[in-house]
């Protein structure tokens, strides 16, 4: 056996070690960072797999955003009530284990069985390629999702957009207890975030320009960007605003305003639907969809309809 | 111009949405019911065309299948798409007055409804299965959402429990996809058709991805959800979640069973399809029978009358597929009335527990009568569209020689009679038990039209059968045997 | 190779998922069983799409990434929707008897 497949016999056992104690762990927050390094092995795996826009992905959005996400809902439960009962998975259904070999086992045969089959000679992959010699993009997975199937991308932030409307829409009253602001005021702080959040859009506009030609793209970048709001609200920089205001509003609107402004303007010059006229719209709607997926996320995390700046 | 108007189904309501989210608050009133109205007014035109030309479809970005996207609008897709503005306008005239647009709640509800719309619109037009994917996955977070406003805590549960079958389901048809997308190259649903050997891991995809399907659109065994959700979500939200969104993955499910996989010869597998709308036929309506509030009674109504939609697999001719077509139409008109009535007998009186709903054809006449004209084409009574819709479907299956499914359909409309009459009953003819409600408010007398003109077009569903039927003769599946 | 031996992972990983969501009470953790059996499905899209020399199918990579993004969208409302019933209820589970009825 070789290294690259020793490497891929420890990613592959790490995954399923990694599953099995994120969801048995007793304590959830620590099934939670299980989760993030679950994540991170699933980044790796994409790497393997030839697939670093996954890999990227994964990080940024499976691992990073996620787990903060869960995170930051852990800690809202903590803050409600501060003793949350030991939880840990109850295993009282008998079912459970019986349904849960029968699901791997099927998926095991169909995925084994369907590996065999050698992909179509006529398939939209390789169709894809092709035709991305007729743009200027070197990534194919943006051609994908910018030219060819940007109606998939479109609707994709729809539901991102959702997601927030949504979140705002189910928000009850927050629990007195929630108010607690903790407030961060040790001096390396200031200092720290001095240094990531500029480089967090630094990473982010890389990671965006980078897309139409490597590995990167929007949703990566969105997720970086959405990385620094984060730090920004856990050090409370960044504060919940009680109302969204018109620059939040046009900020999560942003992507989708672009691009159906462009996808479907285009038909007023005679275009046809979502047609994209030149590298330009594609480069203002990846930016515009950044900035939404980066604000929506940031929103997202702090659960709150808006951000405002801390009180001077 | 048809491509034009066939982006304004889509565009427009998601449009209107960050428009709604930018403007001023006094101006969105307008703007959302405006989104509503211009539905219907895509849709005259692009009825014509499909009338005179037949099936339109639009390549996205210019890039035909296999790489590309393609809306399709065939008869079928322009059926449900009426379906969806028809029943959306009432309930937008509805929620002008149960959610104003400018209060808290009305800020949650119009974005998330006009996405819904965009969404629904997007999914009937679609023919790819991962854009149907995408839109699915719109239009189940838009409905959990819009099942949570106002924060009641058993809307919120079942919000959540919706919301998490709904997840795994969209993973079982997504890992479909994958497997389907990998043997083909290809995901527009015709071109998959072509393609597909019928071995056994195309069965298994087709099992995983009609058992994700059955999950979202509530078919027994896999209604649990249902009930609590459509039973508890806010007045015109239970319209909309009843009315168009469980019709959604089932319009997918008939669209996948017949035209990427019309050719497979899976009589058992339809069967087994057909036995699961016979348990949603008999469970629902039993469940209806015992349930002690008229929200409760409507929904598990829901689950009995999605059953009837089923039997279509089993007989599979002509006379079923207008007859399904039709029910999923005339339920979608009905049950959207029902439930736009419930909810201002609800907003009335504050409760809709049966025993205190007494006395109500004084009360509320224009309400109770469009519950009750409801009613008669749930049961099946003429003259209405449910009426015709289970015409048909024992025509189906009387030709075949089908008497089991015969003999249920029968006492499935016995059943719905018995549990419908129950509701009116109680509603009218108990002046001795009167209850004196805690509170009384007439509801506004535009929620009352809405539901009253849901009902009356649910009743003239029966009377503009030709034009329907012939639209469906158009867009008959590719393979398939259709005697 | 590689292929297979994460066609097993995966398919192992999504059992540990299945069993994760039958077994969690808190939502949390039921929402973490689903993304751990999100991951799994998406890691099979890949592998069954095949793919040249130049990597694998990129169609299926754009399906997957906006599978992700998909993912992290419905978690996150999900996350809201549980905090909500939190507050309402002091639970974090729906798992109890007597839900339909007010």
């Amino acid at each position: 056996m070789d290294t690259a497949h020793l490497v891929d016999l420890l990613l592959a056992v790490g995954m399923v070690v990694l599953a099995l104690q994120v969801v048995s762990e007793r304590a959830v927050l620590r099934s939670i960072i299980l989760f993030v390094v679950f994540g991170l092995v699933m980044a790796l795996a994409w790497t393997r797999l030839q697939a670093p826009d996954l890999a990227l992905a994964e990080a940024a959005i499976g691992a990073g955003v996620t787990g903060a996400l869960m995170m930051m809902a852990w800690r809202r439960l903590l803050i409600i009530n501060p003793d949350q009962p030991a939880d840990t998975p109850r295993g009282r259904s008998r079912v459970a284990v019986p349904v849960a070999l029968l699901a791997a086992a099927l998926v095991a045969t169909i995925g084994l069985s369907a590996l065999n089959i050698d992909p179509h000679a006529n398939g939209a992959g390789l169709i894809a390629l092709d035709e991305l010699t007729d743009t200027s993009l070197g990534n194919p997975v943006t051609g994908v999702l910018l030219l060819f199937r940007n109606l998939d991308t479109l609707l994709e932030m729809a539901v991102l957009l959702i997601a927030l409307l949504g979140a705002r829409a189910v928000s009850t009253p927050a629990h007195p207890n929630e108010a607690a602001v903790v407030e961060t005021s040790a001096p390396l702080v200031g200092a720290l975030l001095a240094i990531l959040v500029p480089l967090s859009i630094l990473i982010a506009t890389h990671l965006l320009l980078a897309g139409t030609n490597e590995p990167g793209g929007a949703f990566q970048a969105g997720a970086v960007l959405a990385a620094g709001g984060v730090a920004l609200v856990l050090t409370a920089r960044l504060q919940p605003g009680e109302r969204p205001g018109v620059v939040t509003q046009l900020a999560v609107t942003a992507g989708l305003l672009a691009f159906v402004g462009i996808g479907v303007g285009i038909m007023a010059f005679g275009e046809k639907l979502l047609v994209l006229p030149g590298t330009w719209a594609i480069y203002v709607i990846e930016t515009a969809m950044m900035v939404s997926i980066g604000l929506t996320l940031a929103l997202l995390f702090a659960g709150a309809p808006a951000l405002v700046g801390r009180p001077k | 111009m048809i491509a034009e108007l066939l982006a304004g189904l889509v565009f427009i309501p998601l449009g209107a949405t960050l428009l709604v989210l930018l403007l001023p608050r006094q101006a969105r009133g307008y703007l959302c019911f405006t989104a509503v109205l211009a539905l219907p007014l895509c849709l005259m035109p692009l009825t014509q065309a499909v009338w005179a030309d037949g099936e339109i479809t639009l390549a996205l970005a210019e890039f035909t299948p296999p790489l590309g996207i393609v809306w399709r609008l065939d008869g079928l897709a322009l059926i449900m798409l009426w379906l969806t503005a028809i029943v959306a306008v009432p309930v937008s005239l509805h929620a002008l007055t149960s959610f104003p647009p400018g209060e808290q709640t009305g800020r949650g509800f119009w974005p998330l409804w006009l996405m819904l719309l965009a969404g629904i619109n997007a999914l009937f037009l679609s023919a790819d299965l991962f854009n149907l994917y995408v839109t699915l996955e719109m239009i189940t977070l838009a409905g959990v959402a819009m099942l949570g406003i106002g924060g009641n805590a058993l809307a919120l549960k079942a919000a959540m429990r919706y919301l998490l079958l709904g997840l795994l389901a969209s993973l079982l048809y997504l890992l479909a996809v994958g497997l389907i997308y990998g043997q083909t190259g290809a995901l527009d649903i015709y071109l998959v058709g072509e393609r597909l050997e019928t071995d056994r891991l195309a069965a298994t995809a087709l099992v995983l991805m009609i058992t994700g399907l059955l999950v979202k659109s509530a078919i027994f065994p896999m209604h649990v959800w249902l009930p609590a959700a459509h039973g508890n979500a806010p007045g015109p939200v239970s319209a909309i979640l009843s009315g168009l969104v469980v019709k959604v993955s089932l319009y997918m499910l008939i669209r996948i069973w017949f035209w990427m996989a019309g050719d497979w010869e899976l009589p058992a597998a339809a069967t087994a399809l057909g036995l699961l709308g016979a348990g949603a036929i008999l469970y629902g309506s039993l469940a209806a029978l015992i349930q002690p509030r008229l929200k409760m009674v409507i929904a598990y109504s829901t689950v009995a009358q999605l059953g009837y939609v089923m039997l279509l697999f089993p007989l599979a001719s002509i006379n079923a597929f207008h007859a399904a077509s039709y029910q999923l139409l005339a339920h979608g008109l009905a049950k959207a009335a029902m439930f736009l009535a419930a909810a201002n007998i609800l907003w009335s009186i504050g409760t809709d527990r049966l025993h205190a709903l007494t006395d109500l054809n004084r009360k509320l006449p224009v309400d109770l009568f469009a519950l009750a004209l409801a009613a008669v084409s749930i049961m099946g009574l003429p003259p209405s569209g449910g009426f015709l819709a289970k015409w048909l479907l024992l025509e189906a299956a009387w030709q075949q020689g089908a008497w089991g499914w015969l003999i249920l359909i029968s006492i499935g409309s016995l059943l719905s009679a018995a549990y419908l009459f129950r509701v009116i009953a109680l509603t009218c003819f108990h002046p001795e038990r009167r209850h004196v409600p805690t509170r009384w408010q007439s509801p506004p007398s535009s929620a009352s039209i809405a539901a009253l003109v849901l009902a009356l077009l649910a009743i003239a569903a029966g009377f503009t059968s030709a034009p329907i039927l012939g639209l469906i003769d158009d867009s008959l599946p590719p393979g398939g045997i259709w005697p | 190779m590689t292929e297979i031996l994460f066609v097993l992972a995966a398919s192992v990983v999504f059992g540990i998922g299945v069993w994760g969501l039958l077994i969690a009470e808190h939502l949390l953790r039921k929402l973490l069983a689903l993304n751990v059996m999100s991951s799994s499905v998406f890691i099979i899209m890949l592998v069954v799409a095949g793919g040249g020399p130049d990597g694998p199918d990129p169609v299926a990579q754009a399906l997957i990434l906006t599978g992700i993004v998909i993912a992290v969208a419905a978690t996150a409302f999900a996350l809201a929707l549980m905090v909500s019933i939190y507050r309402k209820t002091g639970r974090a589970s729906i798992t109890e008897k007597g839900d339909d009825d007010r």
